[in-house]
């Protein structure tokens, strides 16, 4: 899901375990995307878990973990 | 002094680095790797994620297929029962630790699966027959070791691996005797490679490694917390956490992580260069001994261990002698009882295992006492 915080667009991801959420974060900072990784706020359907949230558009952030074949799910909340 | 010839068992002493790394990660890393997200957790997820990157760069493996175990027997289990969960046919190979054999034969003995035993020979040619004559159309699974405990002969792994991917089979490699030796990695063709983490790699007991290649689904063979998807019942499909329910062991998997930076540091070929040269010099005096026998076939290759036996005394009463003079060897059949069958060796053997930090002065003293052991010298 897309957020708009402070004029800024923010891309937030849930990671199916923290260690995709490590390779997802190296990916991304690869490619000089801004990225942090999160504990989720709010306990999804599947449960607890961390998301990654990146600067900028999702569709660009998708892309580089489609083409690593990263397992990933937009967070359906306002995170 | 205490003299460590048994490093086939673990390796010690440890190197600096590793012990410091498990003390850091005692005083330090107390939070619960992937659980959380407080400043303790995120500190420990964060190492031992880098932990396994440098695990997995060393395997030439991907981060997410490398999977933390207790030690290579656990790896090994987790592989074999994970792969064969739905039957079919196996091969081994007739020179395995019972940390294959074993979990082999209890899915044998249960009717899960059928399972062949490929002989290991000299001809390194042969022994790749002897696999490829054993396949049928139901097998899915090869486990060789890369280099046997016992004599430490080498495994012609890459051929059995072609072999393998030619006919669509998993290859699962047991690494314990040649990761840290060999420069082993996942491009050998392996789809799945097991090791400890505290023999060559000098981390810590209580350590191991699963890598695999992602190719094949291995089904875990327990359940639990992973930290992730914890409101659904069924257990994470994703590795590394599918194989990693439970609490890791930070500490151990941080001296891993050392290990393996100090063995890279050291450089592979190095390590092995000295350790063969030791024993090089072991089984050169051996030939000075009368009755004493060393259990090496030429033209055929081996990681650095020696097995032998001297006539005047069983294998356990002479390793209990160098234990008096303060040697630590390991006699028996070192838990490979396929191994001593193939070999003959109805008492077992005792074996010489050097590591990187064994001194040529003490192969000298151990010489010298096994020579008055055979010739029955009473100041023993």
């Amino acid at each position: 899901m897309q957020n708009q915080r402070n004029d800024q667009l923010f891309c937030t991801l849930a990671m199916p375990s923290y260690t995709y959420a490590k390779k997802a974060e190296g990916l991304l900072r690869q490619r000089s995307k801004a990225v942090k990784i999160v504990r989720r706020e709010q306990t999804s359907v599947s449960g607890c878990g961390y998301d990654i949230v990146v600067t900028g558009s999702c569709q660009a952030a998708k892309a580089i973990l489609d083409r690593a074949s990263v397992p990933y799910a937009e967070v359906s909340h306002d995170s | 002094m205490t003299v460590n010839f048994d490093n086939a068992a673990t390796t010690f002493p440890k190197p600096v680095s590793v012990r410091q790394a498990a003390a850091k990660a005692i005083s330090e890393l107390g939070g619960n790797a992937g659980r959380g997200g407080h400043d303790l957790a995120r500190r420990t997820s964060e190492a031992v994620y880098s932990a396994r990157e440098t695990a997995a760069s060393f395997f030439g493996a991907s981060p997410e297929n490398t999977v933390f175990a207790l030690n290579c027997t656990h790896a090994l289990n987790m592989a074999i029962k994970g792969i064969m969960s739905d039957g079919g046919h196996m091969i081994i190979s007739s020179i395995e630790h019972n940390s294959v054999s074993r979990p082999a034969y209890a899915l044998f003995q249960q009717g899960k699966i059928d399972l062949s035993c490929a002989d290991a020979e000299t001809d390194p040619d042969r022994t790749v027959e002897n696999f490829r004559s054993l396949i049928r159309s139901d097998t899915k699974a090869i486990v060789c070791t890369a280099a046997g405990n016992v004599t430490g002969q080498i495994m012609p792994l890459r051929p059995i691996a072609r072999l393998c991917r030619e006919k669509e089979i998993c290859f699962i490699v047991d690494g314990a005797q040649a990761c840290g030796v060999l420069p082993l990695t996942l491009e050998d063709g392996f789809n799945i490679l097991c090791t400890a983490g505290h023999k060559g790699l000098y981390g810590i007991t209580g350590t191991g490694l699963l890598i695999s290649d992602g190719q094949f689904t291995i089904k875990p063979m327990i359940q639990g917390g992973t930290g992730s998807s914890s409101s659904l019942l069924t257990q994470p499909e994703l590795l590394p956490e599918a194989l990693e329910s439970g609490t890791l062991n930070t500490p151990g998997i941080m001296s891993l992580k050392a290990g393996i930076d100090f063995v890279r540091r050291q450089g592979i070929d190095n390590i092995k260069e000295h350790e063969d040269r030791l024993c090089r010099i072991f089984i050169d005096g051996a030939k000075e001994i009368p009755g004493m026998t060393v259990y090496r076939n030429p033209g055929a290759e081996y990681v650095p261990i020696v097995s032998f036996n001297i006539s005047s005394a069983s294998p356990e009463k002479t390793a209990a002698m160098l234990a008096k003079q303060g040697f630590c060897l390991r006699a028996g059949y070192h838990c490979a009882a396929l191994a001593h069958a193939s070999l003959g060796t109805k008492q077992g053997t005792v074996r010489f295992s050097p590591s990187v930090f064994s001194r040529e002065e003490d192969v000298h003293r151990l010489l010298r006492l096994l020579r008055s052991i055979q010739e029955n010298r009473s100041d023993l």
